[in-house]
């Protein structure tokens, strides 16, 4: 072991000045890209509020979305947005969670859930999950719990199918093992089963994620007064237009976080690490 | 039906496995029916209870029964057509645009190593804007709301388009490009001799996703504005309180999308080099 230690300690020593090199490319790329995107918006709006009729589009600029950014930080109202859709989607995925690992488990154990649950499950995953935005709002009381509910639902397909999917792969012989070592029921399900569907569970949490990000906006459009798809919804209602995309840019750089630790938690739990 | 199909072909005695495959198939339609059977009897003890409880009576057209029957009812009133009609286009047209865009964006990304770097973060960032907050200004931009849902739905289902492409392209034998550009081909036959059938099941895959996203984008997007469709026509049922069309709409919803996307996936099996696998 100290053996492969050494070797690794000096290949490490090795690769960490081109390592080095690497990753400041690759940050020349990350900001090269951004200052691309950013100079292209900057093009289009110039060239669009150049022609006297359409000046008023100049406050969809970058410029002006910075400054209302900033301003929007200062006045709290950023953070007040992402208090209030974070927790939606925080407890929508939860849920999501909560529910659809047990079931992906349940569907990569038994064969005959599996079959049987697949057309039921099929037609639900289809159900655009905002379909069910009246049905939610007659059921629950409130619209907090009904966009939760939406969030939830969304999110709990992508889940479940990529725990079933993670178990199939597993090895069935690590069953008989710990089957003959005497492993109880639970002692399977997290000494087997967890850490070895952690990669599909998160990948299928990402997948959720992406969903959810999707439903969240157009879920926080009705009823609430709170949140990121209101304070669009506000914005464009109040014409101010560089409060509107200064939100989007708030919307964007969040779920590439979102996204990206993500892909972290699946790059930490796979077994194929490199 | 599906049990005697497997009976007749083993009366027939054909290849064992055309026998076996017969069984699959028949097993896996009766597994279909009994669980779409199971979700019903589920629904319609649902239904009754909430029709039995005088507190939850007024609701009782979420049931089982009323939904049904609000299907022929929507049908002859044209609505069930009409919806799925506006609905169609749009959709139709959306991902059409995002495979037009995306399939050679991807292919580019694929192919160009500085292209893919320098595209990333700005793909990246632009992925993670929820759709639907583009349409406050989607609504500015395009004078018809038709075009703006369009445009919601294109930039939606372009990402997956694009990125499987690109992943597809990845994985493809350097070796092919070499052998292709030995053999005298011109940059166009690589496309259609070697890009096109090596990334196939690629872009199909791009598409199967890009068609799940898109349907969770078109719903909300015709809340909104159109007087058409099948979000329009959930907000309708709704405001009116028909909860029995409600119902029915929303199912309408998930066998349509049921329909495209087992669409997608016999695509994709049609085009998968693996046969064997799926």
């Amino acid at each position: 072991m100290s053996n492969s230690a050494a070797v690794a300690v000096s290949s490490m020593r090795a690769r960490s000045a081109n390592a080095l090199g690497h990753a400041a490319i690759s940050v020349g790329y990350f900001i090269g890209g951004l200052a691309l995107l950013v100079a292209f918006w900057w093009l289009v709006i110039y060239l669009t509020s150049k022609d006297p009729s359409l000046s008023q589009f100049a406050s969809f600029g970058p410029v002006p979305a910075l400054k209302s950014m900033l301003h929007m930080w200062e006045t709290g109202h950023v953070q007040k947005a992402l208090v209030a859709s974070g927790y939606r989607l925080g407890m929508g995925l939860l849920i999501a969670i909560a529910i659809g690992v047990p079931i992906g488990i349940i569907m990569g154990r038994s064969k005959r859930f599996r079959e049987l649950s697949n057309s039921p499950f099929q037609l639900g995953r289809m159900i655009s999950p905002m379909s069910w935005e009246p049905i939610a709002v007659i059921v629950f009381a409130g619209w907090e719990p009904a966009i939760i509910f939406l969030i939830a639902i969304a999110a709990v397909w992508p889940i479940m199918f990529s725990t079933a999917a993670g178990l199939a792969k597993v090895d069935p012989a690590w069953f008989k093992v710990a089957r003959n070592l005497g492993a109880k029921p639970w002692q399977m399900v997290t000494e087997i089963i967890i850490p070895a569907i952690m990669f599909d569970v998160v990948t299928g949490i990402r997948l959720a994620l992406g969903v959810a990000w999707i439903v969240l906006v157009p879920a926080e459009f009705l009823g609430v007064t709170s949140g990121l798809g209101y304070t669009i919804e506000d914005a464009r209602e109040s014409l101010e237009y560089e409060h509107l995309m200064a939100m989007l840019v708030v919307i964007g750089i969040i779920g590439y976080v979102l996204d990206l630790g993500c892909q972290a938690l699946i790059k930490r739990y796979s077994w194929h690490k490199q | 039906m599906s049990q005697g199909g497997a009976v007749a072909s083993a009366g027939v005695g054909g290849a064992g496995a055309g026998v076996q495959a017969m069984r699959m198939v028949s097993r896996g339609a009766i597994n279909f029916t009994v669980g779409l059977v199971i979700l019903a009897i589920l629904w319609a003890i649902g239904g009754h209870l909430i029709a039995a409880n005088p507190k939850t009576a007024n609701f009782a057209g979420f049931g089982l029964w009323p939904t049904l029957q609000a299907f022929p009812e929507l049908w002859s009133m044209g609505k069930l057509q009409n919806a799925t009609y506006a609905s169609g286009y749009r959709l139709g047209t959306g991902l059409l645009i995002a495979i037009v865009i995306g399939i050679p964006i991807g292919i580019l990304m694929g192919r160009v190593t500085w292209f893919r770097k320098l595209t990333d973060s700005p793909f990246q960032f632009l992925r993670m804007i929820s759709p639907l907050s583009w349409m406050p200004i989607t609504v500015l931009v395009f004078s018809a709301w038709d075009h703006s849902i369009i445009f919601l739905v294109a930039f939606a289902s372009v990402w997956p388009v694009m990125y499987q492409t690109a992943a597809g392209l990845a994985k493809v034998d350097p070796a092919w490009f070499k052998v292709a550009r030995n053999l005298g081909a011109k940059p166009w036959q690589m496309l259609t001799q070697i890009i096109l059938p090596a990334i196939s099941f690629d872009i199909f895959t791009g598409i199967r996703l890009a068609l799940g996203v898109a349907w969770v984008v078109l719903v909300p997007a015709e809340l909104l504005g159109v007087t058409s469709g099948l979000g329009y026509a959930i907000k309708d049922a709704r405001e009116t309180l028909a909860y029995d069309h409600l119902t029915a709409m929303v199912l309408t919803i998930g066998i349509i999308g049921y329909m495209l996307d087992t669409i997608c996936a016999l695509l994709i099996k049609r085009f998968s080099w693996h046969r064997g696998d799926l």
